[in-house]
């Protein structure tokens, strides 16, 4: 990817200089990414082959397709990064607006899996939209955060009639800022996105896209009183979903239950879980070794999937499992790095929301495969078998590389 | 527009990125403390369910007789089991359970009652299935493998029990039940030995219960079961059975059992009970009369006790299990104390009027019979009450208890079977001091008390034995899987109960009593056999008795022993009528079988049986001339003889016909057999051999009274060979009451 040379000689294009981003790409990152999608595969290949034997035929069918999305995202990658960052802006309200469209549609179409209206099956492989409007609530913000960087930072009275009566009433001691006006309308904007991931009964993603909201604020400098609130309420919400599990979807529900009683339905609700730990403690200090794993055969839930994680403690052991788990610390810690060299805030906060994406994704699946929290359906970027998730997260890291161009770019 | 990255988002982001890696952190420290910490005990869990721990399943040993024929073996089998809990589908259920009733040719709804049960992991179906349905239901379930079949219905290894011979020694041998565990017989008192050692096959499993590609097995080998070698000879036994089985149709007894003992060991050669059940199916009643007798009950409640007691009673080894009161049998054991104690000499005289007074009662001979003055020689042919009523008086209780106890009649035989009776003091027999001149009496003939057959044969083999009573037993050695000898039974002399002497003249009386006595039904020519008969009332049912004899044989070195009981029989119903002409045929058979050569009186020899001469080369003329003692029958027109039967050297009545064939091919000569039943022995040697057959005479010809036959060893008007022997029965209808 190194081109950044081949660019400069093309400097007679004028038209094209217009769309191909300059400089070279960012070479940690570049690295890390690619150390994480190697390992990511090697472990696919291990993780999956009992269960690809048994469920689709050969050993190394799911193998082979993740293969084949990974070369596609690649080249996608590498497309998406020679494409200038400032452009990127254009699409953030494209790109969010087919995100809540697909979140839409999906609840319409046939469940892929029974109770669950997550994926689209596009015959060749399902395609979850919640993948990308990950992708679009953070490009959305991103580009709203930086229009409203002002409004939010200042002290701008709401020019809102209903602030402006409330102003009257209250004799102008109760002003309403159009700081409060904007988070609050950002606030619906993540709850439009969370609920509609909500209604796909897919609690992870939901969680998720809350949690990125979250950050996506934090970062784009909301005030730090909304987070207090924001704080409080978050505990609050999960002290009550402790103490009542019920009022969540009865399989949520359970996994609460599962999560807080060790010994509840073994082989039941907490038949993953349990042969996730199995896995995860039969690998020792230093692991069974790669591909000798014992619990991938069949043991644990599609062991390619949202419990890879679990593989790679079993063969690679602890040592093998933390050295990944610091492998995503310093990739994301590089894509932060990244965010904040940026030009602009847009470009900033959309490198910095793709790098805790990545975090967050990370921490909440080793999370649940570790039992640290109750199960939910959570993948692990770059590790888990899974087409389309593979090709959006690689495109994503084009879009990182891309704005990486521009910090080396010499202007 | 442009507005470069604030140092407040520099800030922020960074307490985001802190917060996340404090997680992660704490998501390390997580993994540590489930690997490293804990992580023997996680791997633990998961080699659990990742081993699958295959029992394999240890043979049971082989059951041999004592050529080695195999009387019971195991086979490798199949066991069926379904994991309820794992059904999750209508169509699993469904499948499961047509599949199941289908190939097993179960009851659909008890297997369907069983796969419902979901809240169970482990169903059994069906044990002991062979490999060919093991076959077709792994066929099904690959053919059903969408449907995940593997992961609801299992198969483990089972045995299954096969007894070649059928209901063979059925009594003795008993069968297992589920668990391949001994339910009774050898089966139950050898179970340990028989049993062996489990092994193991640990494999690594995958979640479906398939094997993991890798090769990770380890196996513990299961050690087979110990085999026994009987004593028992098959072909023996198969006499005993035959012949019991006869008996129990001839005299319509309810049952009739018997033992055949070694005398110098205590070895049991053969035992039956009849009637007796098929090994294979226990659980199948075999006795017509039993199963008609329940047919005709009401209910189902009187039906299935019905069946249970007859189930019980088929299982039931008899020979061992049943008490009767001995009769006359037990006199020899009074006359045997009476010698031993010098209280009477075999020349002493007794006048018997027929009866006695004992306290208040009159106790009478069989029939009232008038024995008249008689020594113990006499009295033991005749059987006569009174004579050994005053032996036992006159051996007072304490010697006539003494050698109860020497003869074993108050302790088990400690025979290796299970199930014995054990003999109960104020139950089964009177203790010393009970023994009041009344009951002394009694027990002096062999009534009011009661004992088992083997204690009987024991007791009477002691005689045999002189004087030595041994330990019975029925295993002869132990073989481990490979056929090593572990342990060898040796014959263990329990005691020295009467002197040689003693021993020996009592079993010259027992020989008397088979020669002119009771017991003569039991005789056979060559053998010389000691017996003594006796016929007891049945407590228990009024009006029925046991008809019984024991003896042993040949007289001057005996071998054998033979008991034989007949319960109930009709018709003929005394020991000496329906029992001792059984023991006489098993006698004559088995003593052959033993190779014992017979050794004939004179007078045998000249009635019964001369050797056929050499006929063949010779010329038709000088044959006829030289064979005086036999009829010649020529066929065909040429000069020399060239086959004969029977052929030289066979033993034949004396006047027998000998068929010699002149011409090379000659078609054989036929005849229909007459019949030679209900004749004496010279009408039924005329007409065999007028018809052209030769007959050979068994059973009782060497005594008075009338002897007539009454069996043929092949039937009449059957087609046979000219010149073929015919085994002709004979016996005496005179003095054998009792």
């Amino acid at each position: 990817m190194a081109s950044g040379q081949k660019a400069k000689t093309k400097k007679n294009n004028s038209l094209l200089n217009l769309f191909v981003a300059k400089g070279s790409v960012d070479i940690p990152f570049f690295l890390l990414l690619m150390t994480i999608v190697t390992a990511g595969l090697v472990m696919v290949f291990s993780a999956s082959y009992t269960y690809s034997y048994y469920h689709r035929g050969g050993s190394t069918v799911i193998f082979t397709k993740q293969l084949i999305f990974v070369a596609i995202g690649l080249v996608l990658m590498w497309i998406v990064s020679r494409v200038r960052y400032e452009y990127f802006r254009y699409f953030a309200i494209l790109i969010a607006g087919v995100s809540v469209a697909l979140l839409v549609l999906v609840l319409f179409l046939p469940e892929y899996r029974p109770g669950f209206k997550r994926w689209i099956n596009l015959g060749f492989t399902t395609f979850q939209p919640s993948e990308i409007a990950k992708l679009g609530l953070i490009i959305l913000l991103a580009f709203l955060l930086e229009k409203d960087s002002k409004i939010i930072t200042g002290k701008i009275p709401s020019d809102l009639k209903l602030c402006r009566r409330i102003s009257g009433i209250t004799n102008g001691k109760l002003v309403i800022y159009k700081s409060f006006t904007t988070v609050i309308f950002y606030g619906i904007i993540i709850m439009l996105f969370a609920g509609l991931v909500y209604l796909e009964n897919h609690v992870s993603g939901t969680i998720l896209i809350l949690g990125l909201g979250v950050i996506m604020l934090f970062m784009g400098e909301v005030k730090n009183k909304w987070f207090y609130i924001i704080g409080a309420i978050a505990l609050l919400l999960i002290a009550v979903l402790i103490i009542n599990p019920q009022i969540l979807a009865k399989y949520a529900g359970e996994r609460i239950v599962a999560w807080l009683d060790k010994d509840y339905s073994p082989m039941g609700a907490r038949w993953q879980t349990n042969n996730s730990l199995y896995a995860i403690g039969s690998g020792g200090l230093t692991g069974t070794g790669l591909g000798q794993s014992k619990q991938k055969h069949l043991y644990v839930a599609e062991p390619q999937n949202d419990f890879i994680f679990a593989i790679v403690c079993e063969e690679l052991g602890f040592i093998g499992a933390a050295a990944i788990i610091i492998l995503f610390a310093l990739f994301i810690y590089r894509g932060i790095k990244i965010g904040l060299r940026a030009k602009d805030k847009f470009s900033s906060l959309l490198v910095m929301g793709i790098a805790f994406q990545i975090g967050i994704q990370v921490a909440l699946n080793i999370a649940v495969v570790s039992d640290f929290m109750p199960n939910t359906g959570i993948s692990l970027p770059f590790f888990s078998a899974g087409g389309t998730s593979v090709v959006i997260l690689l495109m994503e890291m084009g879009m990182i590389l891309s704005v990486s161009r521009s910090i080396t770019k010499k202007e | 527009m442009k507005r470069k990255p604030t140092k407040r988002m520099a800030l922020r982001s960074h307490i985001a990125f802190l917060g996340l890696s404090v997680f992660m952190l704490a998501l390390i420290g997580n993994l540590f403390w489930i690997q490293i910490i804990n992580g023997e005990s996680y791997r633990l869990k998961a080699e659990r369910q990742q081993m699958s721990d295959t029992v394999l399943s240890a043979h049971r040993g082989v059951i041999y007789d004592s050529n080695m024929k195999v009387i019971a073996q195991s086979a490798t089998a199949y066991l069926v089991y379904i994991n309820p809990s794992m059904i999750k589908t209508e169509t699993q259920k469904t499948l499961v359970v047509d599949g199941l009733s289908q190939i097993f040719d179960l009851d659909r709804e008890t297997v369907l009652k069983k796969a419902e049960k979901s809240s169970y992991g482990y169903e059994k179906i069906i044990g002991k299935i062979d490999q060919t349905k093991k076959d077709e239901l792994s066929a099904y379930i690959a053919e059903h493998s969408k449907d995940k079949l593997s992961t609801i219905i299992g198969i483990d290894p089972d045995t299954k029990r096969y007894y070649p011979l059928g209901s063979f020694a059925s009594s003795i041998v008993g069968f297992t039940g589920s668990e391949d565990v001994g339910r009774s017989g050898l089966e139950l008192y050898y179970n340990s030995e028989l049993t062996g050692t489990s092994g193991r096959i640990i494999t690594a499993k995958n979640a479906l219960a398939d094997a993991m590609p890798n090769d990770y097995e380890t196996t513990y080998d299961a050690s087979d079961g110990s085999s026994l070698v009987l004593t028992i000879d098959e072909v023996i036994q198969y006499y005993l059975e035959q012949q019991l089985m006869q008996a129990i149709e001839e005299c319509e007894a309810k049952y009739a059992y018997g033992i055949v003992m070694d005398v110098e060991t205590g070895a049991i050669l053969g035992m039956s009970s009849m009637p007796d059940y098929n090994l294979n199916e226990p659980y199948t009643i075999k006795s017509e009369a039993a199963l008609g007798a329940i047919d005709e009950l009401e209910t189902d409640e009187e039906k299935n006790q019905a069946t249970n007691d007859a189930l019980f009673a088929q299982w039931r080894n008899r020979a061992i299990s049943d008490s009767y009161e001995p009769g006359s049998v037990f006199k020899i054991f009074v006359a045997a104390a009476g010698l031993e104690e010098g209280v009477i000499t075999p020349e002493s005289t007794y006048n018997c009027t027929g009866q006695i007074k004992v306290a208040n009662y009159y106790q009478h001979c069989y029939h009232h019979t008038a024995h008249g003055v008689q020594t113990l020689r006499e009295a033991l042919p005749y059987s006569c009450n009174t004579f050994f009523i005053t032996l036992g008086q006159k051996l007072g209780r304490e010697k006539f208890f003494k050698y109860f106890e020497a003869f074993g009649f108050t302790t088990k035989t400690g025979i290796d079977l299970p199930a014995e009776a054990t003999p109960k003091e104020g139950v089964t027999y009177y203790g010393v001091d009970k023994l009041g001149i009344a009951e002394l009496s009694s027990e002096s003939f062999g009534q009011t008390f009661q004992i088992t057959p083997i204690q009987m044969i024991t007791a009477v083999a002691c005689l045999g034995n002189e004087g030595k009573l041994m330990t019975p037993y029925i295993v002869a050695k132990v073989l481990d899987a490979d056929g090593n000898i572990i342990k060898e039974t040796t014959p263990t002399v329990k005691r020295q109960v009467v002197s040689e002497q003693t021993a020996k003249t009592i079993s010259s009386f027992m020989e008397e009593v088979v020669i002119s006595g009771t017991a003569k039904n039991a005789y056979v020519a060559g053998y010389h056999i000691c017996g003594k008969t006796g016929t007891s009332d049945k407590l228990t049912v009024p009006g029925e008795n046991i008809a019984s004899f024991a003896g042993f044989a040949p007289a001057n070195d005996p071998k054998i022993a033979v008991l034989i009981a007949i319960d109930e029989p009709q018709g003929i119903n005394t020991g000496g009528g329906a029992a001792a002409p059984v023991a006489g045929r098993i006698f004559e058979n088995v003593l052959a079988y033993l190779n014992i050569t017979p050794q004939y009186s004179d007078s045998e020899i000249e009635s019964l049986t001369m050797t056929a001469p050499n006929l063949v080369g010779q010329t038709t003329t000088s044959a006829v001339s030289s064979s005086s003692n036999f009829t010649v029958r020529i066929v065909g027109s040429g000069e020399k003889v060239l086959t004969q039967v029977p052929s030289s050297g066979q033993s034949m009545p004396k006047g027998g016909v000998i068929v010699v064939y002149t011409e090379e091919d000659a078609v054989r000569e036929t005849g229909a057999v007459p019949n030679l039943i209900g004749l004496t022995l010279t009408e039924a040697n005329r007409k065999a051999v007028n018809a052209g057959f030769n007959i050979k005479i068994s059973g009782a010809t060497q005594t008075k009274g009338n002897i007539l036959s009454y069996r043929q060893s092949v039937p009449e008007g059957t087609n046979a060979e000219l010149g073929t022997t015919i085994t002709v029965y004979f016996r005496s209808d005179q003095d054998v009451s009792d």
